[in-house]
């Protein structure tokens, strides 16, 4: 079928409702990338998005917005999260802004302009500055004399293997390699297994490997290092788990 | 003139509160990074719109409260094969709470699912490059305008496509009505919200 006979099946395909042929022939088309029938669909589908939209509105609970928070496993954070510094700088151009905007009796769109571009600054700072403070944080641990270092996988050929340095002070740093990024839904978590007998393993974080299969996660935190047996990594469902859930993929025994 | 200074320090928090929201984009990469912070942030800015399209589907608050839960695990789960440049994020979550929702009806009245495999519609690519204001207030207003102008018959074929996921013929059937005319209602139903709609959607 060409173009012309599918235009009108757009929105019953988007919406559920085309059957065949023109079910099977708008996938064919979609599936080649087809110029016509890939912006006509998109345009149904944008019309069938509103309609969803446009659902009477209503209310959810607080609690469901708890629920859902513990998906990710974290705490329940404040709507917008800024680092103090980030809070100062942004604090002090808007008042800058402010005394310039009132003086020159501008309108408030230049505030708005001001600000829109100091946000695009911050967001591209912002995600280096986590990186560099991850950074900051293995590296002060590679740093203490008295670290702990214990060597895993070195024996075996195929699965990961690295470092673990542990600092009385600061927490346990992992350094990985040849850990391929946890499947569509999973993560690892890193567990502190105490030596004492029948202690449970602590949950040490979540994190993904890189796309070359090397890992940096680090604990912050004190952590007793004489108490600590074995160090291990699992892969877990994406939001992590309370115990581990299956066998540890690294072990690194101190 | 005392009067602009107030007003422009009265705007500053609303003014804040808009250009420092982050974007759609910066909001995936985030969630790609496994940032629980960015949980918060999706749930914020569309917690709302999901609650209520479920709510519209299942009809019960807490069946409701377990959907939205599994909406927001799936896109937590799926959104490294999104593509954040290329937008689409909260369309995509509403077909993910409309495919959870209606899964949920399915299931519970024994029925199957129509020809159209329900979860071919959740591929986050297929959201890809659509209109990034799409689900702003003044669109979803204009089509709960153009949806009230519709005649009944037609209102209850799109609402019982939408919301209930019915087939033609099971609308037929629901309806009392020959499946020509329900097809012809859905045709025209469509067609009435596409004119009424100009340019709010770029079909």
């Amino acid at each position: 079928m060409n173009c012309d006979e599918l235009r009108d099946h757009y929105e019953l395909y988007t919406l559920g409702l085309a059957a065949d042929p023109e079910l099977t022939e708008i996938r064919a088309h979609l599936d080649r990338d087809c110029d016509t029938c890939v912006p006509g669909v998109r345009g149904a589908r944008e019309l069938v998005t509103l309609i969803g939209a446009a659902a009477p509105p209503a209310e959810p609970p607080a609690r469901l917005r708890k629920r859902v928070l513990a998906l990710a496993a974290g705490p329940t954070p404040a709507r917008l999260y800024w680092s103090p510094v980030w809070a100062a700088v942004a604090a002090g151009a808007v008042i800058a802004a402010v005394v310039f905007n009132i003086r020159a009796n501008r309108t408030y769109v230049e505030l708005s302009q001001a600000a829109a571009q100091l946000r695009s600054v911050q967001s591209e700072s912002a995600a280096r500055t986590r990186e560099l403070a991850r950074l900051n944080e293995a590296f002060a641990i590679l740093n203490q004399p008295d670290a702990k270092q214990v060597v895993f996988g070195g024996a075996a050929p195929q699965p990961p293997r690295g470092r673990v340095f542990l600092d009385p002070a600061r927490g346990v740093l992992l350094l990985a390699s040849n850990l391929p990024p946890a499947p569509a839904g999973k993560t690892y978590e890193m567990w502190v297994i105490p030596k004492a007998k029948g202690s449970k393993p602590v949950p040490a974080g979540l994190f993904q490997s890189a796309a070359d299969g090397t890992a940096l996660h680090v604990l912050q935190g004190p952590v007793d290092v004489a108490a600590t047996g074995i160090v291990a990594v699992t892969l877990e469902p994406a939001a992590g788990v309370p115990q581990p859930t299956s066998r540890p993929i690294i072990v690194a025994a101190l | 003139m005392w009067f602009s200074r107030i007003r422009y320090i009265m705007l500053l928090p609303l003014l804040l509160a808009i250009e420092f929201g982050e974007s759609d984009a910066d909001l995936v990469r985030r969630l790609q990074r496994r940032d629980p912070r960015a949980m918060a942030e999706l749930y914020d800015r569309y917690g709302r719109l999901v609650y209520a399209l479920i709510v519209r589907v299942v009809r019960d608050g807490g069946i409701a409260e377990d959907l939205v839960q599994e909406t927001f695990l799936r896109v937590w789960n799926r959104v490294q094969g999104f593509d954040a440049e290329r937008g689409g994020l909260g369309p995509w979550l509403l077909a993910v709470a409309r495919n959870r929702a209606i899964d949920y009806l399915r299931s519970a009245a024994g029925r199957m699912r129509s020809a159209m495999e329900l979860p071919e519609t959740e591929y986050p690519a297929l959201f890809a490059d659509m209109e990034k204001e799409l689900l702003n207030s003044d669109r979803v207003r204009r089509v709960r305008v153009a949806l009230e102008k519709l005649s009944q018959n037609h209102r209850a074929v799109i609402e019982l496509a939408y919301f209930e996921g019915l087939s033609q013929s099971e609308m037929a059937e629901r309806m009392g009505e020959p499946l020509g005319t329900v097809k012809t209602w859905v045709r025209t139903a469509l067609k009435s919200l596409r004119d009424e709609l100009g340019t709010a959607v770029t079909a």
